[in-house]
């Protein structure tokens, strides 16, 4: 179907109004439809689970005491079994039973130890050093070395880091696994205690379905189900992030474009393009040089000392009579009717506009989250002040005022969409005209149907907190505040939805747009919800 | 610290008695300080290196032998994985695959190895990485040598 032929669909929709269309427009909550829309849209079903500390260690603990009974191997073989094969207790057994010798072999669990000699007294290898056998140790290879070597090797090796738990014998040539017996004979007691931690951490960040929960502080992990619709996690310590990329939750952005946003706000590439935009390099040495005040004739910082015009960037000493005198360069006049400078010119005007443009979104962007940890510390007032206090006032329980509660939840929840769609709008295409149009209509609504929750939520509510006796205007506040709540819900999640397709719904209907895009969008796959919008645009007299 | 220093006094002692097993290495401890050494090792044969006489600054730390010795070459060599300006050396026992059983003495002959059979593909001198992991063997085998000849070998008359 080619632009024109949708274009005439559009128009036979009829429906030019974006706002009165269902769906979204519902959002228009102050006529009657408003109550329509109150059902909140249920959230996406937990896929995943949280671990504390002690669950991590039962499941740990589980699968141990499954390899033993299972190949009959001890506790200590079982770990370095598990360690190796990334406690993937499946594949621990299938490569168990395919090839019960080589499993051994790379694990380093042998059955065979060396000879040595039968000598009472033997040459430690580490400190070469003569030891009576009994003061010696070896791993199931038998290669014996004195007790305060092996425990010099132990503690060097698990100070380390988690490479201890696959610590092999000391001898160079030897594969032999140093196990967990081993170390708690032979390690101290600090030492023990670390190994144990960097036993129980290698159980979750080995794991390719657990991650720990990335907030500070925090000792909760989640058992993620990989086959889950939304990557959204939620944290028993209140911290919600995206179990792929374990930043925040970045709904509508995916973790790619929330990964490049991330390292632009940091990177130093802006202040390459701050320095594109305001110096020019010396002609000489190449030295970015910013012009804050002055003439036109520059001087170059020692050593280089090269004297220029700002204007040119030719060399002082031929400028003169003939360059229209010194303070004005005539060459650079005429070299930019030319068109001489145009590229370079250009180019700044070019890195000039991308920065700003950038600024535009950044700044929004950091408002929102501010914004975001504002509410969250209103939320937080709210639970342990205000809704006691507020319960005593009205005279009802602080379950009954809960809808104040799921409002400022609301409230931080549509922050953190709103600010993500600044990202969003950061890397949305210039050239996609109707698409950018829609954005910023939608999020433009989506910034005044916040502030009316907002402004209800706070100010609206501090009547009440005022009051000395129940005020019987609180019922109906009950009832809007509620429905805001659903209704910027529903708005949030309808947005979040529209972004997530890549604002389809507009795509390629777009009659004004100069580059033809290329998605394949089919209106007739659309819901219905959104599909006006085009209208809007087919409407344009143009 | 007491382990490290008795370690390093079998090694000299041991070194003293195998000085006539192994002619290509001559391993020389600091008159004042244990925790210094020097070697003169020879480059291996059929390698560009054959002929010359190369020497290494060894610098032990008081946890020797759980933590490996830092070695790096004082004389001038074109090799993949030792730094050209610094003489540091990228080999595997000198960083995380160090074991307390190796010695100096061994830690000598495994440069001498690495010598023989350079690690291309894990550069610390890049402009001979590169001409070898391009194939360009001779390219490499030349400047090698040249280096060799310049740094490694007497200067003759």
């Amino acid at each position: 179907m080619d632009p024109e032929d949708e274009l005439r669909d559009n128009e036979s929709t009829g429906d030019g109004d974006f706002c009165s269309d269902d769906g979204i427009a519902d959002y228009d909550y102050g006529d009657a439809d408003f109550a329509e829309s109150q059902e909140i849209v249920s959230p996406l079903k937990q896929n995943y689970t949280i671990l504390s500390e002690a669950d991590i260690r039962q499941r740990q603990e589980e699968d141990i005491t499954q390899i033993c009974a299972i190949l009959s191997v001890s506790r200590s073989a079982a770990c370095n079994l598990l360690c190796h094969y990334k406690w993937n207790v499946s594949k621990v057994q299938d490569e168990w039973f395919a090839n019960e010798e080589n499993v051994c072999k790379v694990v380093g669990l042998l059955h065979n130890p060396v000879k040595t000699s039968n000598s009472r007294k033997l040459n430690c290898g580490i400190c070469f050093e003569n030891y009576d056998r009994s003061k010696m140790s070896a791993a199931s290879c038998g290669h014996y070395f004195c007790n305060a070597c092996w425990k010099g090797y132990i503690t060097t090796s698990i100070n380390e880091g988690p490479g201890c738990l696959m610590l092999r014998c000391p001898d160079p040539s030897c594969n032999a696994a140093v196990d967990w017996d081993m170390i708690d004979r032979l390690a101290g007691f600090e030492e023990k205690e670390k190994y144990a931690r960097h036993l129980l951490r290698s159980y979750v960040e080995d794991s390719k379905k657990i991650k720990w929960c990335p907030s500070p502080g925090c000792e909760f992990a989640v058992d993620f189900d990989i086959n889950s619709i939304s990557y959204d996690v939620c944290c028993y310590c209140s911290h919600s992030f995206c179990w792929n990329c374990i930043e925040e939750v970045h709904r509508p952005v995916e973790c790619g474009m929330v990964a490049k946003w991330i390292i632009k706000n940091n990177a130093e590439s802006e202040n390459t393009n701050w320095i594109l935009v305001n110096s020019k390099p010396c002609p000489k040495c190449k030295r970015p040089i910013e012009k804050n005040q002055g003439c036109m004739h520059m001087t170059c910082r020692a050593p280089c000392k090269f004297e220029f015009c700002w204007l040119c960037l030719g060399a002082w000493s031929e400028h003169g009579a003939k360059t229209g005198g010194f303070y004005s360069c005539n060459g650079y006049e005429t070299a930019r009717r030319d068109g001489m400078y145009d590229e370079s010119e250009k180019r700044r005007k070019r890195a000039k506009l991308s920065l700003e443009r950038y600024t535009h979104y950044y700044e929004r962007w950091a408002t929102n989250e501010s914004s975001r940890k504002k509410a969250l510390e209103d939320l937080h007032i709210m639970q342990t002040n205000k809704l006691e206090k507020l319960s005593l006032r009205q005279g009802l329980s602080e379950a009954q005022l809960k809808f104040i509660i799921d409002a400022w939840l609301q409230i931080v929840e549509c922050r953190r969409v709103l600010k993500w769609t600044y990202a969003y709008g950061y890397y949305l295409p210039e050239h996609e005209d109707t698409k950018r149009q829609f954005f910023e209509y939608l999020q433009g609504e989506a910034e005044f149907g916040l502030e009316r929750l907002h402004q209800c939520a706070e100010k609206e509510l501090q009547e009440f907190l005022d009051a000395d006796t129940p005020m019987k205007g609180f019922d109906n506040f009950r009832v809007k505040l509620t429905r805001l709540t659903s209704v910027t819900h529903n708005y949030f999640e309808n947005l979040v939805q529209a972004l997530e397709r890549g604002l389809m719904d507009v795509d390629s209907s777009d009659p004004q747009s100069s580059s033809k895009s290329s998605s394949p969008s089919s209106p007739g796959d659309m819901p219905g919800k959104m599909k006006s919008s085009k209208a809007t645009e087919a409407d344009d007299p143009s | 610290m007491q382990a490290s220093r008795a370690r390093l006094f079998k090694e000299y002692k041991e070194v003293h008695k195998e000085k006539a097993v192994d002619p290509d290495i001559q391993l020389v401890c600091d008159d004042s300080n244990i925790y210094k050494w020097t070697a003169l090792i020879k480059g291996p044969s059929e390698t560009p290196y054959e002929g010359g006489v190369f020497q290494l600054a060894f610098s032990i730390p008081e946890q020797y032998p759980l933590l490996p010795p830092q070695v790096r070459f004082l004389t001038k060599i074109f090799h993949p994985n030792v730094h050209f300006k610094t003489g540091e050396i990228c080999l595997d026992i000198l960083k995380n695959a160090w074991s307390p059983a190796w010695t100096l003495q061994s830690v000598c002959r495994a440069i001498i190895a690495l010598m023989a059979h350079p690690e291309p593909d894990s550069p610390l001198n890049c402009d001979s990485g590169n001409l070898l992991r391009s194939g360009d063997v001779r390219g490499y085998r030349s400047m090698a040598r040249m280096y060799t000849r310049l740094a490694a070998m007497p200067k003759k008359g």
